[in-house]
């Protein structure tokens, strides 16, 4: 049965619909508090940023003579905030959608979605785990909030936790170790450790043992991650092997991905050539990468941090489901069943 | 036994884990980014009935476990368990509701069924794609100031509550998908 059929059949239903519009209200009243410009940037664009883990939904512009150009659904709003940050913007975001293609068939997916992008001038990540606990006080409007029959405290300071102490405290790693043996740690706990690399066993560990412990009765914040996994973060001067990125979570729901950002334009160079080589081996559509935004880049991107949130995740936390389809008055599943 | 891949995994296939028989009842995709994708696995013992999470690598390898089907009549329940009998050997067998799940609503007495067996185990029922069911209870008409909508909640003989279009009535049979409880049509 389609949404609106349930709809039509029982009216109380609209009552977790009605969860969304409150949400994107109290968005962008905090935004108008702090006195961050809203930016709209086209959803339409003819170069993506390089990322080889995500699908890009490709389509056709025509011009008057039905000549034929590739075009991209934007998978974030990014590069666009960056180059405006360039041209002296100053304290930004966007509320808009975005599309990731191949990720359907999951409860926290949709893949056209609502993002929320933030970017603080003179910020490192620090500053934004700080907006992230106000944000979501400013939400909810109270500080302490129920999740399926479990009590959040939203209240300040949240739970701060290193990767590497999240490790060592749920999975018992030590990960000093774990840079150099990840596979004979991973083997002895009894994962499958053929032909995997280094990645795939964090990635896998991480998801076994660590992520469904997060975020349980206040949100937890994590951060410093190994710098493999925050290639587009700074790196911490004290210790290069992390970088300045952080995830927070609520009851094992990953709401918002930050990093300290990025500014020389040889390493972001470098990083798309090596997502394209990267997107050419697994046989991914392949495209031209921005070169308009390294370009920015030489300019000078002031130092800034900035953050992506999934407003659908937030919303179903205020609603209180599990499922992004529930969120959502046309899920893709439906459209195309 | 035989070895696939994480692809090849569906929901309601049965796989060894751990090195103990079990049940995929959901499976979900999962990508934390840099290239990784991986499976997101409920996974129930099919000697305990217990569910526990596992998350695979995309690609990775699991042996998949023989399930042989009979034909079994349901007869009546005993406590948790769910007594079936196969018509030609007459041999009982009993299933837990643990491992019957959600279909328990859907189970007539009398019916023949599809009895998953593993290692001469009954493990549970291949759910059929529809089940016939008469409507025991149905409201006729609106109450009140009740919205009229395209559908209501009705009863079922086994208990089953399931919502249907407005002009089903009481006495009527109609076919329900027992995977989601989903009206399909009316007999």
């Amino acid at each position: 049965m389609k949404t609106w059929q349930k709809l039509h059949g029982n009216p109380r239903l609209w009552e977790r619909y009605f969860v969304r519009e409150n949400v994107i209200q109290k968005i962008r009243n905090f935004f108008l508090r702090e006195q961050f410009h809203e930016i709209e940037t086209p959803l339409l664009i003819a170069h993506p940023p390089a990322e080889s883990y995500l699908d890009i939904f490709e389509t056709t512009l025509l011009d008057r003579n039905r000549k034929s150009t590739k075009a991209y659904l934007s998978t974030s709003p990014e590069v666009l905030l960056k180059k405006l940050m360039v041209a002296g913007l100053g304290n930004c975001y966007a509320l808009t959608k975005s599309f990731r293609n191949m990720e359907t068939q999951s409860d926290l997916h949709n893949p056209e979605f609502t993002i929320l992008e933030w970017y603080r001038i003179g910020a490192n990540y620090m500053d934004i785990m700080k907006d992230c606990e106000d944000l979501l006080r400013a939400i909810a409007g109270k500080n302490v909030i129920t999740y399926q029959g479990k009590r959040i405290s939203l209240s300040k300071p949240w739970e701060r936790l290193t990767v590497a102490d999240a490790f060592y405290t749920w999975a018992g790693i030590h990960f000093d170790e774990f840079f150099k043996d990840a596979t004979r740690i991973a083997k002895k706990k009894g994962y499958n450790t053929n032909n995997a690399t280094w990645e795939q066993l964090y990635n896998q560990i991480f998801l076994n043992e660590v992520e469904p412990r997060l975020g349980r009765g206040k949100p937890t914040i994590l951060y410093e991650f190994p710098a493999a996994m925050g290639a587009l973060a700074r790196k911490k001067e004290s210790d290069p092997r992390f970088a300045e990125r952080f995830e927070f979570y609520i009851e094992g729901l990953e709401l918002g991905d930050c990093y300290s950002e990025l500014t020389d334009w040889k390493e972001q160079q470098e990083r798309f050539e090596r997502e394209l080589r990267e997107l050419r081996r697994l046989g991914k559509t392949v495209y031209e990468y921005d070169y308009d935004f390294i370009d920015a880049l030489k300019v000078g991107l002031p130092t800034c941090s900035g953050i992506a949130i999934g407003v659908d995740r937030l919303v179903m936390l205020f609603a209180d489901v599990t499922r992004i389809q529930d969120t959502l008055l046309f899920p893709l599943d439906e459209m195309f069943a | 036994m035989s070895t696939i891949t994480t692809a090849q995994f569906k929901k309601g296939m049965f796989i060894e884990f751990k090195d103990e028989p079990h049940l995929i009842t959901d499976m979900q995709f999962v990508n934390p980014g840099k290239g990784s994708a991986f499976v997101r696995t409920k996974l129930k013992s099919l000697k305990s009935g217990k569910v526990q999470e596992f998350t695979f690598k995309s690609g990775e390898s699991a042996q998949e476990l023989p399930i042989a089907t009979r034909e079994m009549q349901y007869l009546y329940k005993e406590g948790d368990d769910y007594v079936f009998m196969d018509n030609f050997s007459f041999e009982q067998c009993t299933i837990s509701a643990a491992m019957l799940g959600d279909f328990i609503k859907y189970l007539k007495p009398n019916d023949a069924y599809q009895v998953l067996m593993f290692d001469e185990d009954a493990v549970g029922i291949r759910f059929p794609k529809k089940v016939w069911l008469k409507v025991t209870e149905a409201d006729e008409g609106a109450k009140g100031n009740t919205v009229s909508g395209a559908t209501k909640t009705v009863v079922l003989e086994t208990g089953a509550v399931v919502t249907v279009p407005l002009f089903i009535k009481t006495g009527d049979t109609v076919g329900i998908d027992p995977e989601n409880g989903a009206y399909l049509e009316r007999g």
